[in-house]
């Protein structure tokens, strides 16, 4: 092999490195310009605008650099730029501090530039997001216009209905998902624990689609569970429907509170006091009327 | 004087080989959906499926341009698998969830949970990876651990880690986090198997936790040789963000995932001393070198033949979020190790950045998603076309006792090849975020040796160093056609370095 490579030696390659000083602007293109624009903010604040804080301070700048925190509400913390090393980041400063010279901030757009759009006004709509009073994996429902409820995915069970619209989820999608969805509307129905009790066992297995509405599937010990949530034909509220396979053996006792603010009615079964007892051959069609002024 | 050296300069300038191989195209957005991509995949009809931030997953028809919508509502999609033109996996903050689309109207009526046993403490930054799927259809998902950058939700799923400075009311204390956040790690696990990697039987009814370490492994995917690879990004505990070639039951580094070890003995894993945890990391194959090659990378793929030269066919791609180019992986192997090679690909490209997803159509071409969840990136897809062009570029590098050999794909000028610089440094691993690089020197050539047809060349720089980062300007380097390289810097991770 190696007598057919030809040799030659190389000669004075030593000084090759030498200590060139640092491009400002070519440090800045590769760590800084990704989140650093000139006139505006876009994941950082503009050039401009640093230049307003740090004109003078090259050693505040380096500072920063090197360790930054958590300063602005909604911003994500900028990553330490020691890498870069003092020499470069001087140069970083050098070159935001010439660049952005005499450069004014621009205004920002302001709100969810998809809140009219189709996919986030069509109604019923299922939408995971993090919710408020829920746990960590709910899933918001819009049965109509008007009625919205908060399943919860993990304890595999309801947790509010509201009246007056769904969910506005930009706090979290505009950024990384730090922030809940907010309700738009009031709750008008809260559930403190499972109707099947707080101590069962539990597994969510999913949900099914029928026309934009979902069937929520889940185990209670060994019983599965559906659950599944529409329109009320008036308009006024929302029928909750479950069903449980294979029936139980003996009359079963589930919890339903009193909506705050609002009425129910059960197709069947025996509802008194927050209980509702249901017949073995009830418990495959178990249906709730909820009526919200 | 000047300007005839200025017009000297730009008649001696090759053409960029992008310009001359490639075409970039803009792919239309799906109208009303913001089109931030966290996951992508290639149905068997040869549609493309993207799964966008607020939870729409659509097809897209290249030949008509159209997108469809086949599912709703997902939360934080961020990795797909598609089992066939009805039925696609897909990983989302709170499960692995198969959607099926049974009475073929082309959209999804069932959302099955295939797997949700794992912890989430509503942090924002426990995202969710995956799934790979290997030979025996064994799927692997990677969960990310929560940043201090927020607390803990009022309400979790699944078990909480009694281990750690503060309990369980403090870590989700919003009042007073900004005093305690400290004390809670950079990156924190204290919810079930997050920073842990789960291997799921195919049938999804068990699951084994596989390999822990992660800190924000963004990218997880088997290679052509059916290694399982894992990017992650840098911060704490990750000097730079590196390459994975992941085993069952090994650790990966980044500590806060210990306290959900079968067999942890209860010690708070910021307290173990550092020695004991290097002792205890496998090694990284790869490094992207922190504001040169990449600072979060991404999705690895696999390239198909078509898509690129046959020389790069097998080769890993892998994106990257805030350098506008993509990375390409030059495997290498001394003694059983497996190490790689990182070089840029498309820099100076109309690319941009954002890179986050990365699928191959049928006919070859690459589709790039683009997400920047109010990190530095970009929004919305791209399709790169190769046209079948040769351009130069590294094929392979190969360590040496002495040094290195780097593979052309077209014989090079052996003039051009005297100002190769070379320059290796390591990392320190620590607690801190990010790591300067440490001991950098400069390798001065000692020899160069081209092989008789120029393709090969041998760079004698003396013993390689273990744990050492070696990185090659190779910017003067011309073929004899005078073209110039497309990725003219590599990045080698000597894990092993030859005897």
């Amino acid at each position: 092999m190696k007598s057919v490579l030809r040799i030659f030696a190389i000669l004075g390659l030593a000084s090759s490195l030498a200590h060139a000083a640092p491009d400002g602007a070519q440090l800045f293109a590769n760590n800084c310009a990704a989140c650093h624009q000139l006139d505006q903010m876009v994941v950082g604040p503009s050039l401009a605008e640093i230049r307003g804080i740090y004109q003078g301070k090259p050693d505040d700048f380096v500072k920063w650099c090197v360790a930054p925190q958590r300063k602005r509400q909604g911003a994500i913390e900028m990553p330490s730029m020691v890498h870069v090393g003092d020499e470069g980041l001087r140069a970083i400063y050098a070159h935001v501090m010439k660049v952005a010279e005499g450069v004014t901030v621009k205004k920002q757009q302001q709100g969810d530039p998809f809140a009219a759009s189709r996919e986030m006004t069509k109604r019923p709509q299922v939408q995971r997001i993090f919710m408020p009073d829920s746990g960590p994996a709910s899933i918001a429902v819009a049965v109509d216009a008007q009625h919205s409820l908060c399943w919860d995915a993990g304890a595999c069970r309801l947790r509010y209905m509201w009246t007056g619209g769904f969910i506005d989820g930009y706090p979290y999608w505009k950024g990384n998902g730090s922030s809940l969805a907010t309700l738009v509307g009031q709750v008008r129905y809260t559930e403190a624990e499972s109707p099947f009790g707080a101590d069962k066992k539990v597994k969510f297995r999913g949900y099914t689609m029928k026309q934009d509405r979902p069937t929520f599937h889940y185990q209670v010990g060994e019983m599965r569970v559906s659950e599944s949530f529409s329109a009320a034909a008036d308009g006024k509220g929302i029928v909750r429907k479950i069903s449980l396979d294979p029936t139980p053996a003996s009359d079963l006792v589930l919890h339903f509170p009193a909506p705050q603010n609002g009425t129910v009615k059960v197709e069947s079964g025996q509802w008194r006091e927050g209980k509702l007892t249901v017949r073995p051959e009830q418990a495959s069609s178990i249906v709730l009327h909820y009526s919200f002024p | 004087m000047k300007r005839f050296f200025l017009f000297s300069l730009l008649l001696s300038l090759p053409a960029w080989g992008w310009k001359e191989s490639f075409s970039f195209e803009q792919l239309p957005n799906p109208e009303g959906v913001d089109p931030q991509v966290g996951a992508m995949g290639v149905m068997p009809d040869g549609r493309l499926a993207v799964a966008f931030h607020r939870g729409e997953l659509m097809c897209y028809d290249a030949s008509k341009k159209q997108w469809s919508m086949f599912a709703r509502g997902l939360q934080e999609p961020l990795g797909m698998l598609v089992e066939n033109d009805h039925s696609i996996l897909v990983m989302q903050r709170a499960e692995l969830t198969r959607l099926r689309d049974t009475d073929r109207d082309g959209v999804a009526d069932e959302y099955e949970t295939v797997f949700d046993d794992f912890g989430m403490s509503g942090n924002y930054h426990e995202f969710a990876y995956g799934p790979a799927r290997d030979s025996e259809g064994n799927l692997y998902i990677v969960l990310g651990v929560a940043s201090n950058g927020a607390p803990m939700a009022a309400e979790i799923r699944g078990e909480f880690s009694e281990i750690g400075r503060l309990n369980r009311q403090q870590m989700s204390d919003l009042a007073n986090w900004k005093k305690n956040s400290g004390a809670a790690g950079r990156m924190y696990a204290r919810v079930h198997d997050r920073g842990w990697m789960i291997k799921i039987s195919p049938d999804g009814k068990k699951a084994e936790p596989y390999a822990s370490g992660f800190r924000s492994p963004n990218g997880i995917g088997f290679d052509a040789k059916g290694r399982l690879l894992v990017t992650d990004n840098q911060g704490d505990w990750r000097p730079t963000s590196p390459l994975y070639s992941v085993k069952k039951g090994g650790f990966y580094g980044h500590p806060a995932s210990l306290v959900w070890k079968s067999d942890w003995d209860g010690r708070d894993p910021l307290k173990v001393p550092v020695k004991e945890l290097d002792a205890m990391q496998e090694k990284a194959v790869g490094y992207f070198a922190q504001g040169e090659l990449a600072n979060s990378p991404t999705w690895p793929v696999v390239i198909p033949k078509g898509s690129f030269p046959d020389a790069w066919v097998g080769a890993t791609l892998i994106g990257e979020m805030n350098q506008r180019q993509l990375v390409r992986v030059i495997d290498d192997e001394v003694d059983g190790q497996f190490q790689t090679a990182m070089v840029p690909l498309f820099d100076g490209s109309p690319l941009g950045m954002g890179n986050n997803r990365l699928a191959f159509g049928q006919d070859g071409s690459l589709y790039v998603g683009k997400t920047a969840l109010s990190w530095p990136g970009s929004k919305g897809l791209m399709r790169i076309r190769w046209n079948g062009k040769e351009f130069l570029s590294v094929d392979a590098v190969k360590a040496l006792a002495d040094g290195f050999e780097l593979v052309f794909s077209q014989p090079v000028a052996q003039e051009s090849l005297a100002k190769i610089a070379v320059t290796r440094h390591t990392y320190e691993y620590h607690a801190a975020y990010g790591a300067p690089k440490k001991n950098l020197e400069k390798l001065p050539l000692q020899q160069v040796e081209r092989s008789a047809d120029g393709r090969r060349v041998r760079l004698k720089l003396g013993a390689l160093r273990e744990s050492y980062l070696h990185s090659f300007d190779l910017r003067s380097v011309r073929s004899q056609d005078g073209n110039q390289l497309l990725g003219d810097r590599a990045w080698y991770q000597v894990v092993k370095a030859p005897k």
